[in-house]
């Protein structure tokens, strides 16, 4: 085990480490740039003409009803997780991701009350990846028989725990952001 | 920024315009307001999370990287056994990880370690927890952060923390895929079974 053997092993580990924590961040800004400053920017569009404009207003007295009880929330998870729907909410969560930035600027404005946020979540989500359960099974090496009967089991079972996630998430909100006002 | 608003700068007061042009200048401004309160937003966005996200997520990839995914592949063989124990390992303990270190859409690879009638209940579990996984650990779904930003946003206008939400999405989350696993598990078997009398 001579000096230069040392040497060569600890540049070794060094540059394997550097390496690794270099490519992480090249697939990090890979990503970012990628997927997540476009949405940055369609969102912000988004958020600028509601706050701008008599649109705000308008969705503001149409959510804050529903957002704001838990029947109310209760009443879009159960549409949203319709069979037949949810699989046309589901792509890229685009549907989620508008009516979460939406309810936020409403949360913002202190037209829905805080605590709601965590059924709001749930609400808003029952269609979670049902536009992609075939091929989610297919990365899962499931056979065609197993896809056939997925499908539909994914998106009956969505129409029973949907509106049961937003429940739960409601109980488990007792006690959030309460205290402040 | 705000090009209109360059005019009002200068001292001078003048009668707001009036007639078609006064119409067309009004138009003007309240079309270039929506894309400069667009834009304040955008700056905002990038200068408030995102700095975080790229070192978040770039300490998390190299930790992924360092672990190696193939390491989880004896937690998937072990989810796949029969036995009432063994459901807090499938529909939890392996979407949590697998979510994590593979992140949407890998994560659903972990399926194959299960035998066929567990697939899609494993399936319904990795993919509902692909959102509450967010408020934590970005890294696992960035293209569909706004789930989460999008309504954290307005909890932070309130000058509310966030990490009461983000923790009590995790921890509903992983009840939620829980369940999720297992309704769907019977609704999977109960139909398996129709279909195979059917034939």
């Amino acid at each position: 085990m001579g000096f230069a053997s040392t040497v060569t092993k600890v540049g070794r580990s060094v540059g394997g480490v550097v390496g690794i924590l270099y490519q992480a961040g090249r697939d990090t800004v890979d990503t970012v740039i990628r997927n997540v400053i476009p949405f940055m920017a369609f969102i912000s569009f988004i958020i600028g003409l509601i706050l701008t404009t008599g649109i705000g207003d308008w969705i503001a007295k149409g959510i804050k009803g529903s957002a704001s009880s838990l029947p109310g929330l209760l009443l879009i998870s159960v549409v949203c997780a319709i069979p037949l729907l949810s699989p046309l909410l589901g792509p890229g969560a685009v549907i989620a991701q508008i009516v979460g930035t939406l309810l936020g600027v409403e949360i913002g404005k202190g037209n829905i009350p805080a605590q709601y946020s965590l059924p709001a979540l749930f609400a808003i989500n029952p269609q979670v990846g049902c536009d992609f359960i075939p091929v989610g099974l297919a990365l899962g090496e499931a056979e065609p028989a197993t896809v056939e009967i997925g499908v539909p089991a994914v998106l009956f079972s969505r129409m029973v725990t949907g509106p049961l996630s937003v429940v739960i998430a409601y109980v488990a909100s007792f006690g959030l952001y309460t205290a402040a006002k | 920024m705000h090009f209109l608003a360059v005019g009002f700068l200068s001292a001078v007061t003048v009668d707001k315009p009036t007639g078609v042009l006064g119409a067309l200048a009004t138009g003007a401004e309240d079309f270039i307001k929506v894309f400069n309160k667009g834009g304040s937003t955008l700056l905002s966005l990038m200068g408030g999370i995102l700095p975080t996200l790229v070192v978040l997520l770039t300490a998390v990839n190299a930790l992924v990287r360092i672990i190696g995914p193939e390491r989880i592949e004896n937690l998937g063989k072990a989810a796949a056994r029969p036995g009432l124990q063994w459901y807090p390992v499938r529909y939890i303990i392996l979407p949590f990880v697998s979510v994590f270190v593979l992140t949407n859409p890998m994560a659903y690879t972990m399926g194959r370690f299960l035998p066929e009638r567990f697939k899609p209940a494993f399936y319904d579990s990795a993919v509902s927890f692909v959102h509450p996984i967010l408020g934590i650990f970005p890294h696992a779904n960035p293209g569909e952060l706004f789930v989460y930003v999008g309504i954290a946003t307005g909890i932070q206008q309130l000058g509310l923390g966030l990490g009461d939400l983000a923790v009590r999405y995790l921890l509903v989350g992983l009840v939620v895929i829980f369940i999720r696993g297992i309704v769907t598990e019977r609704i999977t078997a109960r139909m398996m079974t129709k279909s195979e009398k059917g034939e």
